[in-house]
């Protein structure tokens, strides 16, 4: 869904980060951060978390059950035939059940990651300040339908204040 | 907690964000230089010519090459394992570096990743031609057949080689991949050609690098890293398996598995040393993969040289003190001293002793040396492999049957269209794709700029 938003540009991570804090000691809401590096500090302060590593250890476990019992099944149930001297269901499957499960936990955290973000290829992108992918970092305040046009000029200047080096408003 | 900062400045030139980009781009954006098409022409030469023996291969049988009773693992194995071996740099790099937390792969992980995709794809091809009957190939996979149905022997460790390559791949792909998209995203956005928005659009999958996406990238970057190291030590444990399982003499050792490991990211870092020397000239970026960066990647080489000259030894002295005098044989008189002695003393002159000479600071600091001795590691893996495969097969137990191996024409050919792949892989990837991960150098950034404002300040 598009909202009319107030978009700060900043040119330095310390300085966002920074300004982060400012704009949430006044009690405004920060929809989103756009930054071309990870930054930790925006993490912390916007309060994001992530359950993937959860959904990876499922898949792990998932994988591991699948794999050895696909081996306990062909080499026990299906069709036991004896290879050197060896008991049908054998230590020596721990390699593939190991190999097998990476597999199944790599490429379905990888199909997760992007179910989650939503992306695919030649999706549309809306960047609210395309530099945002190069050289500069954005702040992202939603304009609510209660706000005021002064209120909305009390949260520019604010931004302006904390070091932004434009300001404006667009659909994002 | 404890910060030292022992690494020093890791990007020169007081960089700024777009400088960055900016510079890591530009070579894609540039005309195709002369060197690049001369390059790509002579690697389309050498892959024609592994595509003759291709044919040649397929249309008459393994006979066309130089294998018999006894040396049934030739050429074909031999670079397979080599290529496999050079294709571990990438994930070493990427991924052991990762979890240590050193900054300074930044600069070289992309490029070694990029290797590694090509270097298992020329791996992979030599196992395909050595069924002979590639049309049959797809039997390695279990699937539901008219036969029983009967299954594949899952305690084969040929089998495993196949399931652990194919899942090497798979994730070096994936991590490779997943750690472009924030690069094609800067592409995508600075470009002013259309045609180049429209297609670095597509594979950025349309990134837009909000605080949310990036949590979730970096987690799903350590998920898929944590989960592929394991994998740097079973891949190569397992191709040593498919020798260590057999009872010929030379190959039927416990030391193989760690052996063959650290020989692969010898071999690897090798090869990534080579690459980085070339592609900092030719793109300059001297700034980027600093002298200190080479210099890291040879105290490592020195450090895993020593590793190779104790598992060389330690074979010796084990075929010694076992009391087996298959063994004793097969090391003593037929490496050391026999027939093959000039290819054992390659590998040692060259994994063992070479390296060395990275100990003194004034070979490290010159480039050139650097760059003559990684050629000389990777030739030196090379041996390695043939003195394993050929010198215990050619004599083994019954005497009767001992024969020497010379490859022919059409192994050698098959060699010559992988290293023709291998280039032509690399070429496209130093023309099309940001050889150095853009967001993470900038990552990095900060840091070593504070560094300096820090360093400066202490003056």
């Amino acid at each position: 869904m598009s909202h009319t938003s107030i978009i700060g540009v900043y040119e330095d991570e310390d300085v966002l980060l920074k300004a982060i804090d400012k704009l949430q000691e006044s009690g405004i809401k920060i929809a989103d951060v756009f930054s071309p590096i990870p930054l930790h500090g925006v993490f912390e302060k916007l309060k994001l978390t992530t359950r993937l590593p959860y959904a990876t250890f499922i898949y792990g476990v998932f994988g591991t059950v699948l794999v050895f019992g696909f081996l306990y099944w062909t080499s026990v149930v299906s069709y036991p035939l004896k290879f050197g001297g060896k008991p049908l269901n054998t230590l020596s499957f721990i390699i593939i059940t190991f190999v097998l499960t990476i597999f199944v936990g790599t490429f379905l955290t990888f199909l997760t990651y992007f179910i989650r973000e939503k992306m695919y290829p030649g999706k549309e992108v809306n960047i609210p300040v395309p530099r945002t992918t190069n050289d500069q970092f954005a702040i992202v305040i939603i304009r609510d339908q209660d706000m005021k046009d002064e209120d909305v000029k009390k949260i520019g200047d604010l931004l302006e204040k904390t070091g932004a080096v434009e300001v404006k408003e667009s659909e994002y | 907690m404890y910060n030292t900062k022992v690494r020093g400045i890791l990007i020169h030139g007081n960089k700024s964000f777009s400088d960055v980009s900016r510079d890591i781009i530009r070579p894609m954006d540039d005309k195709t230089p002369m060197w690049w098409w001369v390059t790509a022409f002579l690697a389309t030469g050498l892959l024609f010519w592994g595509v003759w023996g291709f044919y040649n291969t397929i249309s008459n049988g393994i006979g066309e090459w130089g294998l018999n009773n006894n040396v049934a693992w030739g050429w074909a194995i031999i670079n397979f394992v080599w290529w496999i071996g050079i294709g571990h740099a990438g994930t070493a790099f990427s991924i052991f570096l990762l979890i240590l937390r050193q900054k300074w792969r930044t600069s070289i992980n992309r490029a070694a990743e990029a290797m590694t995709i090509f270097a298992v794809m020329s791996a992979g091809l030599f196992p395909l031609i050595h069924m002979g009957r590639i049309w049959d190939g797809f039997f390695i996979f279990p699937y539901w057949n008219t036969r029983g149905p009967l299954w594949d022997n899952f305690i084969s460790p040929l089998f495993w080689d196949v399931v652990a390559i194919s899942t090497y791949f798979m994730a070096s792909f994936v991590f490779w991949y997943m750690g472009m998209i924030p690069d094609f995203a800067t592409i995508r956005e600075r470009t002013t050609s259309k045609m180049k928005a429209k297609v670095y659009g597509i594979l950025s999958f349309g990134w837009i690098g909000n605080a949310r996406g990036w949590l979730r990238f970096e987690t799903a970057a350590l998920l898929l890293g944590g989960m592929a190291a394991p994998l740097v030590v079973s891949v190569h444990s397992i191709v040593s398996m498919d020798f260590a399982v057999s009872v010929v003499p030379g190959w039927h050792t416990t030391i193989f598995p760690p052996y063959f490991v650290v020989g692969a990211i010898f071999s690897g870092f090798g090869m990534v040393l080579t690459l980085m020397i070339v592609l900092r000239k030719l793109y300059k970026f001297k700034d980027y993969v600093t002298d200190g960066h080479l210099d890291a990647i040879a105290r490592i080489l020195v450090f895993i040289s020593l590793i190779m000259g104790t598992a060389y030894m330690t074979e010796l002295f084990m075929a010694w003190y076992s009391g087996n005098e298959y063994e004793l044989f097969t090391f003593m008189k037929n490496r050391v001293t026999g027939e093959y002695k000039y290819a054992f003393w390659t590998m040692i002159t060259c994994n063992a002793i070479i390296p060395q000479l990275f100990w003194f600071k004034k070979i490290r600091k010159n480039i050139t040396m650097v760059f003559i001795i990684s050629l000389f590691i990777n030739l030196g893996m090379w041996f390695e492999r043939y003195v394993i495969v050929v010198t215990s097969l050619s004599k083994d137990f019954l005497p009767a049957t001992w024969a020497t191996y010379q490859p022919t024409f059409t192994e050698i050919a098959i060699f010559a269209g992988t290293i023709g792949l291998f280039i032509l892989g690399v070429l496209t990837f130093f023309r099309f794709v940001p050889t150095l991960a853009i967001s993470e150098i900038k990552g990095v950034l900060k840091e070593t700029t504070t560094l300096k404002s820090f360093t400066d300040e202490s003056h």
